[in-house]
C-alpha cells in the first residue's frame, strides 16, 4: 500500500511538475498552427442578403431565400475557380458576362502561372431592383476578403480589400445565376 | 552620377571627423547610390571604425528599402477599351502583373519608365492590380469605368398581353458598353410604344443603378405592340401581342334535328369587341327530365359549336368564363 501511495505521489508529482510545460507547448503550438487552419474554418462566405428596398416588385421569402444560397454557392465556386485555375467550379452559376469574364480570369491566370485567393469573404448584399416580372434581380455586395495572388508558390500580393460590386442575377432552370459581376469605386 | 556617389560618402566623411554623432537619414537619393554603384559600397566597407559601420549599415539596409522604393502611380480615370499607363520610379527590371476582371497578365518591365497597358488589357470595366516585384512587390488598384453604352439589354413582358388590362406590359431596359460592362451613370432611356389604330406613346425614364424600367396598361384592340427603348443612336424593339381578353358575353342560338339538337353561339367577343382567339372553350349544358347533359366546345373561327342528344322539351345554356349566354328554349311542345 504504502509503495502504491509513495508511487502515486511520485507520479502525481511529476505531473503536476511537466504540466505546465505540457500546457505552454500545447498553447503555443495552437497559437502558431491556428491562423494556418483558421483559413479553411473560415472558407466559406458569410453573406447577408437585405431586400427591404427591392422594387418594383417585392421580393417573395422563398426567392431571397433561395437567392441567398445561391449567391453563397457562387461566390464559394469563384473562389475554388480562381485558386485551382479550374473553370469546372464556375459551370452552371455564371452565365453570360460574368462567365466569359470569369473562365477569361481562369485561362489566363493558368497561363500566366498565377493564382489568387479569396479568404474571409464576408458579403452584406442589398437587393437594388427587382424586375417586374421577377426575371432579373439587381444586387449591390460591399463584400470585404483577404486577396492573396500568387506567381507559382511566390506571394506576390496579400491584401484585405472592400470591394463594391454590381450583380445581375437572372432565373435559370433550377437556380438563379450571376450575368454580371462588376466591381465599382462607390455605388 | 558618379561626382553625387563621391559627395555622399565625402558628406559622411566630414561628419566623422568633425567626432559629431553621425545623423543618418535613409534618403532615398543615399539607398540608391549605395545599392546601385557597387564600387561605392565596396569603398565604404574598406574604410575602419564607425563611420564604416554605419555606411555599410546604411547600404544594406538600403538595399532593402530600394526594393521597396519603387513607387507606381495608377491611371487615374481609366476608361473601358482606352489605353493607359502606370507610372514608376526607381530603375532595373522587374516583373509587372496586372490582375482584373477577365485578366490576369505578366511580364518584364524596366522601372523608371512607364507600364503601358492596352486597350484589350483593359476593355472591362471593374478593379484591377498592377503589381510590380523585384526582390519585394509594390501594388496599386485602379479602377476602370465603362465606356459610353451603345447596346441595349431590353427585356419585355408578357409576349402576349390581354387587351384592356392595367399595367400588364412592362420593360426593363440595362445600358451597356461595347465590352458588355455595365453603364452605371444615369442615362435617358426612351420608350415608345407603337399599336395599329392608336397614337404612339413614349415615356423617357432615367437609369437608376443602370437600369431603366417602365409598365404600362394594354391597349383596347387587339394587335401587335411595339415597343422600342432608345438611347442616344442605339435602340431596341420588341413586340408585344395583344390579344382579345375572356368572352364578355355569350350569344346562342339552336334547333332540333335528326340527332337531338345542335347549337352554337354567335361570334364570341371580349369586352372591347375582339373576337376571342380560336380554341377557346365555351360550355353548352342541356336540362331536360331525363337530366343535364354537358359539352366543352372549343371556338373555330370565332363561334363555338356543340351537337347535344335528346328529344323532349330542353333547356340550353352556355357558359366561357364567368360570361354567361341566353337561355334556350327547343323541342317544347
Amino acid at each position: 500500500m504504502m509503495r502504491t501511495n509513495t508511487g502515486k505521489k511520485i507520479l502525481r508529482k511529476t505531473l503536476s511538475g511537466s504540466l505546465p510545460k505540457v500546457i505552454a507547448i500545447a498553447t503555443a503550438a495552437i497559437a502558431l498552427l491556428a491562423p494556418q487552419y483558421s483559413v479553411g474554418a473560415d472558407s466559406t462566405p458569410r453573406v447577408v442578403l437585405n431586400t427591404s428596398k427591392a422594387g418594383p416588385r417585392s421580393m417573395e421569402s422563398q426567392t431571397e431565400t433561395v437567392i441567398l444560397r445561391d449567391y453563397k454557392f457562387a461566390w464559394t465556386s469563384l473562389e475554388q475557380a480562381l485558386e485551382s485555375n479550374s473553370t469546372a467550379p464556375l459551370s452552371g452559376l455564371f452565365a453570360g458576362t460574368a462567365n466569359t469574364w470569369l473562365t477569361n480570369s481562369v485561362t489566363s491566370q493558368r497561363s500566366s502561372g498565377l493564382s489568387s485567393r479569396y479568404l474571409n469573404q464576408n458579403h452584406k448584399v442589398e437587393a437594388v431592383f427587382y424586375a417586374p416580372e421577377g426575371d432579373m434581380i439587381e444586387l449591390h455586395d460591399t463584400a470585404d476578403y483577404d486577396l492573396q495572388i500568387f506567381d507559382g508558390g511566390k506571394t506576390i500580393h496579400d491584401e484585405h480589400v472592400v470591394v463594391r460590386y454590381v450583380v445581375l442575377m437572372t432565373p435559370g432552370a433550377d437556380r438563379w445565376v450571376i450575368r454580371q459581376l462588376q466591381a465599382v469605386p462607390q455605388f | 552620377m558618379s561626382s553625387s556617389t563621391n559627395t555622399v560618402c565625402t558628406t559622411r566623411k566630414s561628419e566623422h571627423k568633425s567626432e559629431e554623432r553621425p545623423r543618418i537619414r535613409l534618403r532615398p537619393c543615399v539607398v540608391r547610390l549605395c545599392v546601385l554603384r557597387p564600387c561605392l559600397l565596396r569603398s565604404c566597407l574598406l574604410r575602419r571604425g564607425a563611420l564604416a559601420l554605419l555606411l555599410c549599415s546604411v547600404c544594406l539596409a538600403g538595399a532593402r528599402v530600394y526594393a521597396q522604393d519603387t513607387d507606381l502611380r495608377a491611371p487615374s480615370a481609366a476608361v473601358a477599351g482606352t489605353p493607359a499607363s502606370i507610372a514608376t520610379t526607381g530603375g532595373g527590371a522587374a516583373t509587372f502583373y496586372l490582375v482584373g476582371p477577365s485578366i490576369a497578365v505578366k511580364r518584364d518591365v524596366k522601372l523608371g519608365q512607364e507600364i503601358d497597358l492596352t486597350a484589350k488589357e483593359l476593355q472591362n470595366s471593374g478593379k484591377y492590380i498592377a503589381i510590380v516585384c523585384t526582390s519585394s512587390c509594390r501594388s496599386v488598384g485602379f479602377f476602370v469605368a465603362p465606356a459610353k453604352p451603345v447596346n441595349l439589354a431590353f427585356l419585355v413582358h408578357p409576349s402576349r398581353a390581354p387587351v384592356g388590362e392595367s399595367n400588364v406590359v412592362s420593360g426593363v431596359a440595362i445600358p451597356s458598353d461595347e465590352f458588355h460592362n455595365l453603364v452605371l451613370t444615369p442615362t435617358a432611356v426612351d420608350f415608345q410604344l407603337t399599336a395599329a389604330g392608336a397614337a404612339p406613346a413614349s415615356h423617357r425614364v432615367s437609369t437608376q443603378n443602370g437600369v431603366a424600367w417602365f409598365h404600362t396598361n394594354s391597349g383596347r384592340s387587339a394587335g401587335a405592340l411595339a415597343i422600342t427603348a432608345s438611347i442616344n443612336d442605339v435602340s431596341t424593339r420588341r413586340v408585344v401581342q395583344q390579344v382579345a381578353s375572356d368572352p364578355c358575353r355569350l350569344q346562342i342560338k339552336g334547333q332540333q334535328n335528326a340527332k337531338g339538337f345542335v347549337v352554337e353561339t354567335e361570334p364570341v367577343r371580349d369586352c372591347t369587341g375582339n373576337p376571342v382567339p380560336d380554341g377557346t372553350v365555351v360550355t353548352f349544358t342541356a336540362k331536360d327530365a331525363q337530366g343535364t347533359d354537358t359539352v366543352d366546345a372549343p371556338v373555330k373561327k370565332g363561334i363555338a359549336r356543340a351537337q347535344m342528344v335528346g328529344s323532349g322539351p330542353v333547356t340550353i345554356s352556355a357558359a366561357s368564363g364567368v360570361a354567361m349566354g341566353n337561355e334556350l328554349h327547343l323541342g317544347a311542345q
